[in-house]
């Protein structure tokens, strides 16, 4: 049965979740609705190319699928999917041992709002500005704890509440590490030569 | 075909299944019933180590020959010590990979674990529960030397001043003990100081501080209850001293 994206689209996520443990079809739904984010969340937390984001992607909603009736409502659902799809991403490059290693993520499209103020911070400690470029090169270079936080928070634009139920940790964590991760930064800015 | 509809395609091909509820409800008790479990194993070891600092001396400590810190480690039961740690640890464990359990901070985790077990445990102590199954355990377990047996080694050395037993005849100037090795000694109490709770009675297990002054006999500067047990509940024959 073909799940129509207008069927989709008057269904809420809890609504969803009900008719495709009823009917696997609309498991597309969830699909469709969610794809573009998560992709978009494994290509930056991996810097795998959208071929290798799309299989990681395609084994998580397998892994969703199965769990599905583990969900619980109180946790928003993006952020039980997004945690799924986010230890997915890092088991699979952890078999490759690969994982940090790839400089290729495609950053162009990412220009969220909340990536302003973290630039404007980083700016704030430096005489000149600071080019997104030169930032997304930053961040690359912080190590996998304080990167999955900065990712998180000022390219996916998710609240603490949300990191937390993600990556696990308590949201006080959540808020040290995102502090470390701006000092980190800036150290990287207002060093003589910032690597580049 | 779209990615969405191929991802349905092959979970249909694959005849791919979602867990069924059961599983995970399950899962979820299993994670909780191990915390109450090592909830409980810790609350059992805290009750032990309760019992064993009851048991301590700490007078004592003052006196014996080696430092006080190394009387002290002598003393305290290690083995339960290392066994309520690992409680702990195992406790924390299961209450972080419960539901939620991720959004408490380790303070947190530590905190809950040990309040429970510490109130359990002090439960089960004033129940009388901590000495009995320390003996049960003693009794079972070659190895390890229980608290009572501790002490009796403690309280086992005439020639510096130390010696405990069960009183066997009491007159007014002196009484029969028997040492934990079933040796009689004549007990001078004469300037024994000794607290009105102690009955001198025969049956009553006692510990003294003073002096050997023979082969067989005792002079005591101090008395008291042995502890850590009942106290003889029959009427006392003398009246301790004012």
């Amino acid at each position: 049965m073909l799940i129509t994206s207008k069927i989709c689209d008057e269904l809420t996520d809890q609504e969803a979740v009900a008719r495709a443990l009823q009917e696997v079809d609309y498991f597309s739904c969830l699909y469709q609705r969610y794809e573009p984010a998560l992709l978009r969340y494994v290509q930056r937390i991996t810097g795998v190319n959208h071929a290798g984001a799309e299989d990681i992607l395609q084994d998580a909603f397998i892994k969703i699928w199965r769990n599905l009736r583990a969900y619980n409502p109180k946790m928003k659902l993006s952020s039980w999917m997004y945690r799924i799809v986010h230890n997915e991403a890092v088991s699979t490059l952890r078999k490759q041992s690969s994982y940090g290693k790839h400089k290729t993520v495609d950053w162009a499209a990412a220009e969220p709002v909340l990536l302003r103020t973290l630039l404007s911070e980083v700016e704030a400690a430096d005489e000149g500005p600071v080019s997104a470029a030169q930032l997304h090169l930053w961040i690359n270079q912080l190590s996998r704890k304080y990167r999955e936080v900065v990712l998180l928070r000022y390219f996916e634009e998710l609240d603490y509440e949300a990191i937390s139920d993600i990556l696990e940790i308590p949201e006080g964590t959540v808020a040290t590490r995102l502090n470390r991760a701006r000092k980190a930064l800036e150290k990287t800015a207002t060093a003589p030569n910032p690597k580049k | 075909m779209n990615t969405a509809q191929k991802l349905v395609e092959q979970i249909k091909a694959r005849q791919i299944k979602p867990r069924p509820k059961w599983y995970f409800i399950t899962l979820e008790w299993a994670i909780w019933l191990g915390f109450a479990f090592t909830v409980f194993l810790g609350a059992l070891a805290f009750s032990i180590i309760l019992f064993t600092i009851q048991q301590v001396d700490f007078q004592l400590l003052q006196h014996l020959q080696h430092s006080w810190l190394e009387g002290l480690l002598s003393l305290l039961p290690l083995i339960w010590i290392g066994f309520l740690t690992l409680a702990l640890l195992l406790s924390m464990y299961t209450l972080r990979y419960a539901e939620r359990g991720y959004k408490f901070t380790f303070f947190h985790l530590v905190g809950y674990s040990a309040a429970l077990s510490i109130m359990l445990g002090t439960i089960f102590f004033i129940s009388g529960g901590a000495q009995e199954l320390e003996r049960a355990f003693a009794i079972r377990v070659d190895l390890y030397q229980s608290v009572q047996e501790k002490k009796e080694q403690i309280w086992s050395l005439p020639q510096a001043g130390y010696l405990g037993g069960t009183i066997m005849a009491v007159t007014p100037e002196a009484f029969e003990l028997e040492d934990f090795e079933g040796k009689k000694w004549s007990i001078d109490y004469g300037q024994a100081d000794w607290p009105p709770r102690i009955q001198l009675v025969p049956g009553e297990r006692i510990k003294l501080r003073g002096e050997q002054t023979s082969a067989s006999a005792f002079s005591a500067t101090f008395i008291r209850p042995w502890g850590g047990q009942l106290m003889n509940a029959r009427q006392p024959q003398m009246k301790p001293k004012e």
